[in-house]
């Protein structure tokens, strides 16, 4: 039997007396990029905090390659391949642009996989370059703008060389065009290669995005939260038919 | 001959290229050679005196400086590590004989033990709540320590123990050349990729952990490293008074360190040391004004800190050194233009 890239099962978290994500499971396979929308407060960053092991949940299980993964640490599990970003961006912002990147390079799996990299700000430079912020290295974190907060986020996820990205509204706060670039710099990450001294696996993805008019572009397959379950399940244009995706975004008609 | 030439030839230009460029380099160097030569030009034993423990005291500002201005791990406990350093290196020597050069690393180790002890029960805090968790530690090793009056020697502590070596000068030579190689050990250590993970640990925990790092791992090493270089403080003071009393683990030891080092500017390891040697020294010579030296030692402190609340050393170094907006590297005030990019600054 083949095991699933990912698979998750009856996945529960409780805050309080909310049920912040209720019995979730479904499965992907590698080589899927997967969209996760929903009204706000449906559950999709707790669903993705559970997965990197941020928070734990209360029932249910997550395999990776085969793997349970409940239970672990953070990072371990970002060492096992799995490595996300931040909704509320969180850089450290008395530190330069390069060295947020080198604690990413710094990381078990990082060292284990550039062996022949031989200096760590090559590789972080590579990363920003990927990004597309590498021009302002030196400054200091706190100096960015949202738009470029968003590219460092991704800049240091995409620095642990990942098999499993988890994107939390990688267009948040970004312009039209500079949407576009971040589209493009996605869809290029997941197929792979090289970028500079920085290899990519083509990593699988989890976007979790309101802007879908983008988020269609780039992901083959869509999941729709509300309240903590999962309502609808498809390709992006079975799910912008969807009766009950509508209802859950725009509410129930009344004539 | 010529390999000894060209080896000279190289030093003068590194002091050249490396030192002379920026006058807070050219400033430490300087103090290097001052704390080397003063023996030199006095033999003041009471001069001596004070600077030998100012030395010591500013391996332990700095060694705070390392743990929770570099980590962010709040340390409102740090005497802890001085008191254990000391009351180990004095035990080891009383009772097992031990010359000062075999119980100052070993009270270190003993130390570091200690930061692991505390270290793991406060992993899980942080900010306020660690800096009063911290604190209670060494009044908890203080209960301990009277509460043990034939091992301790309870209020009157451990007397009589070896001198650190023959003659004050001989003393001086040993703390200060200690010292100034744990500093510079302390900030190549914040200057490594292990540094870059304090900060990052200082700056943003959850965000580090994932990037794949293991921060539990982390703050336990910065625990243990800063626990290692204070204990070796306390060992060096136990063995120059020749006693390990309470005083050593007393809170207003701990709030001294934190005073220090603020004072100096944290986050620089430079800033604390400097800060030993105003403060220290300032707070011996107001002697001759007895009833007012705590009250002119409140008013530098707050004035220091109302005007420069990044430290002192800090706002010092910003009047004469500006960064290249370009580079970021530190020019010379006076320049124009940067010395590496050719950038105009501001």
């Amino acid at each position: 039997m083949t095991q699933s890239f990912l698979e998750i099962k009856g996945l529960t978290k409780n805050f309080g007396g909310l049920r912040a994500v209720n019995n979730i499971g479904f499965s992907m396979e590698r080589n899927q990029v997967l969209g996760l929308i929903g009204p706000n407060g449906a559950g999709k960053t707790t669903l993705l905090r559970l997965i990197t092991g941020i928070l734990k949940p209360d029932a249910g299980n997550v395999r990776f390659m085969g793997k349970e993964i409940v239970g672990r640490k953070t990072w371990d599990i970002v060492n096992m391949g799995i490595a996300c970003t931040f909704q509320n961006m969180r850089p450290f912002r008395r530190l330069p642009i390069i060295a947020n990147v080198m604690v990413s390079c710094l990381s078990p799996r990082a060292m284990k996989r550039g062996e022949w990299v031989k200096r760590l700000e090559a590789k972080a430079m590579d990363a920003l370059e990927f990004a597309g912020i590498s021009d302002m290295a030196r400054e200091k974190a706190s100096t960015l703008s949202q738009g470029d907060l968003k590219r460092l986020e991704v800049a240091r996820a995409v620095a642990t060389e990942p098999e499993l990205l988890l994107l939390d509204e990688p267009f948040g706060g970004l312009s039209p065009a500079e949407t576009d670039l971040m589209a493009i710099s996605i869809r290029r990450l997941h197929k792979g290669g090289r970028f500079g001294r920085l290899h990519s696996e083509g990593p699988a993805m989890i976007i979790v995005e309101h802007k879908l008019q983008w988020l269609m572009k780039i992901v083959d397959r869509i999941i729709v939260l509300n309240f903590g379950t999962i309502i609808a399940d498809g390709t992006p244009d079975e799910i912008i038919k969807n009766p009950r995706v509508i209802e859950a975004y725009l509410g129930q008609g009344d004539a | 001959m010529d390999l000894f030439l060209f080896y000279l030839r190289k030093l003068f230009t590194i002091i050249k290229k490396e030192v002379f460029v920026l006058p807070s380099r050219i400033v430490v160097v300087l103090f290097f050679i001052l704390l080397l030569l003063l023996p030199v030009f006095t033999k003041d034993l009471y001069l001596l005196r004070i600077f030998t423990l100012t030395s010591i005291f500013a391996i332990l500002a700095a060694s705070w400086d390392l743990l929770s201005g570099f980590t962010g791990q709040m340390n409102f406990g740090h005497a802890l590590f001085f008191g254990v350093g000391a009351y180990s290196a004095a035990l080891l020597n009383k009772y097992a004989g031990i010359p000062p050069w075999g119980t100052i690393p070993l009270g270190a180790l003993g130390a570091v033990l200690s930061g692991l002890i505390i270290g793991i029960p406060c992993l899980r805090l942080r900010g306020t709540y660690l800096a009063l968790t911290t604190l209670a530690f060494p009044i908890i090793l203080m209960g301990i320590v009277f509460a043990l009056p034939d091992l301790t020697g309870g209020e009157l502590g451990i007397s009589g123990i070896a001198r650190l070596a023959g003659s004050r000068v001989t003393d001086y030579y040993i703390t200060v050349v200690v010292m100034l190689g744990l500093c510079t050990i302390m900030w190549k250590i914040t200057d490594s990729n292990t540094g870059i993970i304090f900060h990052a640990i200082r700056e943003d925990e959850l965000a580090v952990r994932a990037s794949g790092i293991n921060t539990t791992r982390y703050k336990l090493l910065a625990f243990c490293l800063s626990g290692f270089f204070a204990g070796i403080s306390g060992g060096l003071y136990a063995h120059f008074m020749r006693i390990a009393g309470p005083s050593t683990l007393e809170v207003s030891m701990s709030f001294q360190v934190v005073i220090w080092a603020i004072f100096g500017g944290i986050v620089t390891i430079y800033g604390p040391v400097g800060a030993v040697f105003i403060l220290f020294p300032l707070l011996e010579f107001l002697r001759f004004w007895q009833e007012l030296r705590m009250l002119m030692f409140a008013v530098v402190v707050l004035l220091i800190l109302l005007y420069m609340p990044d430290g002192l050393f800090r706002w010092l170094r910003d009047k004469i050194e500006k960064e290249c907006p370009r580079c970021k590297i530190r020019n010379v005030a006076m320049r124009h233009t940067c010395r590496v990019c050719t950038a105009q600054l501001d």
